[in-house]
């Protein structure tokens, strides 16, 4: 019964999301246009070479689509820009006087989007793969499959977790854009998606392997087109671990900080 | 505290904290390395007490405090100091058993999704408020019957009208049979028609299923068509409690009011006066359109 709440609110998102239709084109193209940037942009360094840092181009390709595919799922940076902005205008109340965990409801509200884009983006990345007829690589061995998944589904979790951290600051600074600031950039470079992790120096990439963030999108990439398979398990390890301290500090900072909260505006 | 009471207070205070700053950019910047605060008591020193069944109208001029003894008997805010009980339980616990058995309805703040139908928020509050299938489907059938809104459940809430909105607030509100009812100016900027409609409502809910009602209203004739009691609050105080005839009796509200908080006063007779008399009549006196 407990989880039937949830569920439903998953339920209504996903059903919200049919409300918006142009959203859904452009989310697609905006899939399809990073892969044809990445295809035209890493056409050029293989030029006359079968592979760089270890990848062949197909495989670059393959990593670039699946990292991109992941990319577009983690959808959790709305979490803190609305619970911001309700704390601001007084309105979190909103959530607050319901009879729901309110990181629950952001949970099960993501889980609602995700699953919605879920179906479009893999349309939008198998008519790529069609498109340019890529030799895709993808792991086949089941437990590699399986660690992959648990990473993916502990990164978008861990995600949605620091998203609603970065919201509920607001009950304590008002103001959080340089929090999310520094977040964007943090991600767009730690999570691979720009480049991927094996063309930074070895010690860099060992600085980031101690971040949530490398096991968000890079690794999961990496594991499903069959690379870095030695760091699976420690990957699942290390996020859970994340996901763990992350909910602790939400409980404290919630704990701490919502009593400030004076619903201005109501 | 006397548990035959569902809402208890006793010497409730609540005061926030302002931040203030120096009109201009020097002001600005020394607010970087300074700043300045000032306290303001919201609610001092609040008494009160409601009884199960009681439809209580709570007015007060704009900044009186009426919302923000509302926020404090909802949990939503935090009081300052004094005791506070509602249903036996504090209000800022936030426990779930606390918020299954009460509604808050604030006029001007949406519980609602635009995006969605009313039968889909609905489906969405049943499972939120662990309502049963069978109360569900029996209150969903008695709201939408009273309420007269039955062709508009598989419309997308955001092309509904205000008082077609309001409506469905209400109805979202109580599907879960809540205990106690808290309104906050439920029928601010509805016409004639619609607000006639939404205090036909509310006295039926509160005659028929017994839910404790408080409502803060600027329409004097909500106050006077639905509360046999009601509060007064000036300036965080509570200056009058008892029969709404006896605070009213023959006089106009805005000379009551007037006579009461002093100054000029943000009371309405409400939109049916708004349509049938002039401000020179009295009727609209203040700054609060």
């Amino acid at each position: 019964m407990k989880m039937r709440k949830y569920t439903e609110v998953a339920k209504v998102y996903f059903k919200s999301q049919f409300a918006w239709r142009a959203d859904v084109v452009f989310n697609m193209i905006f899939t399809i246009s990073k892969i044809l940037f990445a295809y035209l942009l890493w056409r050029m360094p293989f030029m006359g070479k079968e592979t760089v840092a270890g990848f062949t181009f197909h495989g670059m390709l393959s990593y670039y689509i699946v990292s991109s595919f992941l990319s577009q799922l983690e959808m959790s940076a709305g979490i803190s820009g609305e619970i911001c902005q309700r704390i601001r205008n007084g309105t979190f109340s909103k959530y607050m006087i319901v009879p729901v965990s309110i990181e629950g409801y952001f949970v099960a509200m993501e889980i609602g989007v995700v699953l919605f884009y879920l179906a479009f983006d893999l349309i939008a990345a198998a008519l790529w793969v069609f498109v340019f007829r890529i030799e895709f690589t993808f792991v086949t061995e089941a437990p590699l499959l399986f660690c992959a998944l648990c990473l993916i589904l502990l990164g978008l979790f861990f995600m949605v977790q620091f998203s609603y951290y970065l919201g509920i600051l607001t009950l304590k600074y008002q103001g959080i854009d340089t929090f999310l600031m520094i977040k964007n950039n943090l991600m767009a470079l730690v999570t691979g998606t720009i480049v991927p992790l094996t063309l930074f120096p070895e010690t860099v990439v060992r600085m980031m392997r101690l971040l949530p963030f490398y096991y968000v999108t890079y690794l999961p990439s990496m594991l499903l087109i069959g690379k870095c398979r030695e760091e699976a398990v420690r990957g699942i390890v290390v996020m859970a671990g994340w996901c763990l301290v992350m909910q602790i500090v939400i409980w404290l900072t919630y704990a701490k900080y919502s009593r400030k909260y004076d619903g201005v505006g109501i | 505290m006397n548990m035959e009471n569902i809402i208890e207070t006793r010497n409730l205070t609540k005061i926030y904290k302002r931040y203030v700053k120096k009109e201009g950019i020097g002001g600005s910047i020394a607010s970087l390395f300074k700043r300045e605060y000032i306290e303001k008591e919201a609610v001092g020193g609040m008494d009160l007490q409601i009884g199960k069944g009681e439809f209580v109208g709570l007015i007060g001029k704009n900044g009186a405090g009426k919302t923000t003894l509302i926020k404090m008997l909802t949990g939503i805010i935090a009081p300052t100091s004094g005791e506070i009980s509602v249903l036996g339980y504090y209000p800022n616990d936030m426990k779930n058993a606390f918020k299954k058995r009460y509604a808050v309805v604030m006029g001007q703040k949406s519980q609602l999704f635009f995006e969605l139908t009313v039968n889909d928020i609905l489906r969405l509050f049943k499972e939120i408020y662990e309502i049963s299938e069978k109360d569900f489907q029996r209150n969903k059938a008695y709201f939408t019957e009273l309420f007269g809104v039955r062709e508009l459940m598989d419309v997308q809430v955001r092309t509904l009208s205000l008082g077609e909105r309001m409506k469905m607030e209400l109805i979202v509100a109580l599907l879960h049979d809540p205990e106690v009812l808290f309104l906050d100016e439920p029928t601010i900027g509805l016409d004639v028609v619609a607000s006639g409609q939404i205090r036909k409502f509310l006295k039926e809910i509160n005659e028929e299923k017994r839910t404790t009602i408080l409502l803060t209203s600027h329409y004097m004739e909500d106050i006077r068509t639905l509360c046999e009691r009601c509060v007064v609050i000036n300036q965080g105080k509570k200056i009058f409690d008892g029969k709404t005839e006896e605070l009213f009796g023959e006089e106009e509200p805005a000379a009551v009011m007037e006579r009461l908080c002093g100054g000029p006063e943000s009371m309405e007779s409400g939109p049916e006066a708004e349509s049938g008399k002039s401000e020179s009549e009295g009727v609209r006196t203040d700054e609060n359109a």
